[in-house]
């Protein structure tokens, strides 16, 4: 009945957004377990959590694809088209990366990780974990403020906006120390590339939640 | 005459058929905004939307009608009782049809312009093109463009202000607190106006215009205060959706206000034809004016009723989840730009249809960024529609013309 009318209002890309938001919450649970079994040796299931990762990552891409797919080019929102389709790109990307680590593991599990490096490993994966947590809550949050234009929800965004980057931040440390202790270890050059690529492709995670941050700082902006 | 008896039946058949569709098609035009904003549930809306129908168009719809709509067709038609008669009747029915085939195709057409555009149909093939006033037809031509036009200026400034004003406050509950006397203000006083300019009662009251201004205003004034004092008693707790708490009350209001000029405007769409092959029937002839008994105008109210009540909830239920973007400061925004414009509209003599303006409210707040995603792409199909309205009910009402000339 009068689509043309209902077709004037559209699925609130929020909607996904906050869908997608939530696909990589649950696949950052799955990614941490992975890398914990990593790190403990003898760990069996590691290839189960890298198969259920490359799931929820897929189904993401589906919620992604949705979104884009079904955005028409004259669609009217509080923000441009262009920044949606941006805080979306890096939004998709701390998924893909969390992948790629678990993929670059799997080209060389036998090794593990060097014991005097397990502790450091298990700090930064814990830091690449705190700014996906912020996320969907800023997903929530900012749309929340769409609907209100009130400053007092601006602010609480933008604080979001700050830790992630204050995480990213602790998590680029942990990454530091990381590389630094990984070339001044009595190893092989093959394991020496494994783990650096390894460290810089984890780190690289909180890297692309904080620049799903830095767009949605942009969409703030009045 | 049976024969004549017999086409005042089928009158009756297809002025209730016209009547039930005004009531499918238009439903949403007033309750639409208030059930996406959740203000009122589907069931409620339907239900107030059929009495305040009912009611509008049986206390305050038109006791007298133009036997042409809008005049846009010479009287000089209607001198033959017999092609009047058939006129009529192909009249009501191609401007039915068009609208059950707009209902059922989901196209936004305006149940006026399709009355219009089978009167021209039928003027067209009774006297030629010389019956046609070119002057009217363009007018309804204006309208296309003017009416959504004014409405989104209208709601783009009203929601701006609202955002200016309230919601970007820090404690926006106080400040639409503070605020409501105004806003509930000015919405009492368009209804007001309306009502005095608009609606068949308000017109027989023949107030001048300076007068409906003060009496708008006082009126305004003193609800404004009213409702600012209600609000304070029924929202005690303040909570986080305190400001659009606010305007669901308010939004309430200029939904069942739009129900009720609904109901006294549309009918006369259904009950027009009607009543002249009514009169036709009685006493074999009929000017430019004809009376419609109240019985007339309560049957054309029911008609809608009945339209409001079988079509309405599919029509609800499809806005219900669909517009869920729409919040209450949003939806009041929506209804306010559609009054003014109808109003401001008709009173420039323009025959203006409520679901343009609707929908120009829709995309004015969506220009002002107060909504999740709009999709402006469509109002060009929506544009196409309501352009193809006038020529499809009129060549409809040519062939139906033809057909029944060779009936009867």
């Amino acid at each position: 009945m009068r689509v043309p009318f209902f077709k004037m209002f559209m699925t609130s890309p929020f909607e996904g957004l906050q869908e997608h938001a939530e696909k990589v919450m649950e696949c950052a649970w799955a990614f941490q377990q992975a890398m914990e079994c990593y790190f403990a040796a003898k760990c069996k299931t590691f290839e189960e959590f890298r198969q259920e990762v490359t799931r929820i990552e897929s189904q993401a891409d589906a919620i992604k694809r949705r979104i884009r797919g079904h955005m028409p080019k004259r669609t009217m929102m509080p923000i441009s088209n262009f920044l949606v389709f941006r805080y979306l790109k890096e939004q998709d990307e701390v998924l893909d990366r969390m992948e790629d680590s678990l993929d670059w593991i799997s080209y060389r599990a036998e090794s593990g990780i060097p014991q005097e490096l397990e502790k450091d490993f298990a700090l930064l994966v814990d830091a690449v974990i705190d700014p996906i947590e912020q996320l969907s809550g800023l997903v929530v949050e900012a749309r929340l403020y769409f609907k209100k234009f009130s400053e007092k929800q601006r602010v609480v965004v933008k604080n979001i906006i700050h830790t992630l980057r204050q995480q990213e931040h602790e998590a680029d440390k942990f990454e530091d120390i990381i590389k630094k202790k990984i070339f001044n270890m009595e190893a092989d050059a093959v394991t020496i590339f494994h783990l650096v690529r390894l460290a810089e492709t984890i780190g690289s995670i909180a890297d692309h939640a904080q620049n799903a941050g830095d767009m949605m700082r942009a969409m703030l902006s009045k | 005459m049976p024969q004549e008896y017999y086409v005042l039946i089928v009158g009756y058949v297809f002025g209730f058929y016209m009547a039930w569709n005004i009531g499918a098609n238009d439903v949403a035009n007033s309750m639409a905004s208030a059930v996406g904003a959740k203000a009122i549930t589907i069931r409620q809306a339907i239900f107030i939307a059929g009495i305040l129908n009912i009611i509008g168009a049986a206390c305050i719809g038109s006791h007298v009608t133009n036997t042409i709509r809008k005049g846009i067709v010479s009287t000089e038609v209607l001198t033959d009782p017999h092609l009047a008669l058939i006129g009529a009747l192909s009249a009501l029915l191609a401007a039915a049809l068009w609208v059950s085939f707009a209902t059922w195709k989901s196209l936004p057409v305006s149940t006026t312009h399709s009355i219009v555009g089978a009167m021209i149909g039928f003027g067209i093939m009774a006297g030629g093109f010389s019956v046609i006033n070119w002057t009217k037809l363009a007018a309804v031509i204006l309208s296309w463009v003017i009416s959504p036009v004014f409405s989104i200026v209208i709601a783009f400034l009203m929601f701006k202000l609202i955002v200016l004003t309230i919601l970007s406050k820090k404690d926006s509950f106080a400040g639409a607190l503070k605020l409501s006397p105004f806003f509930i203000g000015i919405a009492f006083f368009i209804v007001v106006l309306s009502f005095l300019f608009k609606t068949p009662l308000g017109k027989k009251l023949s107030i001048g215009t300076p007068v409906a201004l003060v009496v708008a205003m006082i009126l305004a004034l003193i609800f404004g205060f009213a409702g600012k004092r209600l609000l304070k008693k029924l929202i005690k707790n303040k909570k986080s959706n305190g400001t659009e708490e606010i305007f669901r009350r308010i939004q309430i209001g200029t939904s069942c206000y739009v129900a009720l000029a609904q109901g006294a405007n549309d009918v006369a769409n259904a009950i027009g034809p009607l009543a002249v092959i009514y009169f036709l029937v009685k006493t074999g002839n009929v000017g430019a004016t004809v009376p419609v008994p109240l019985f007339l105008l309560l049957f054309g109210g029911i008609g809608i009723a009945c339209g409001i009540g079988m079509a309405g909830h599919r029509v609800m239920e499809t806005i219900g989840t669909k517009i869920t973007t729409l919040t209450n400061t949003r939806g009041f925004s929506v209804d306010f730009a559609a009054a003014t414009t109808v109003l401001v509209a008709s009173k420039m003599g323009l025959p203006v249809s409520t679901t343009h303006a609707a929908v120009g409210g829709v995309l004015g707040v969506g220009l002002a960024r107060g909504l999740e995603a709009v999709n402006f792409g469509i109002i060009y199909k929506i544009m196409l529609y309501w352009v193809l309205t006038v020529p499809a009910a009129a060549v409809t009402s040519m062939v139906i013309f033809k057909i029944l000339q060779f009936l009867l």
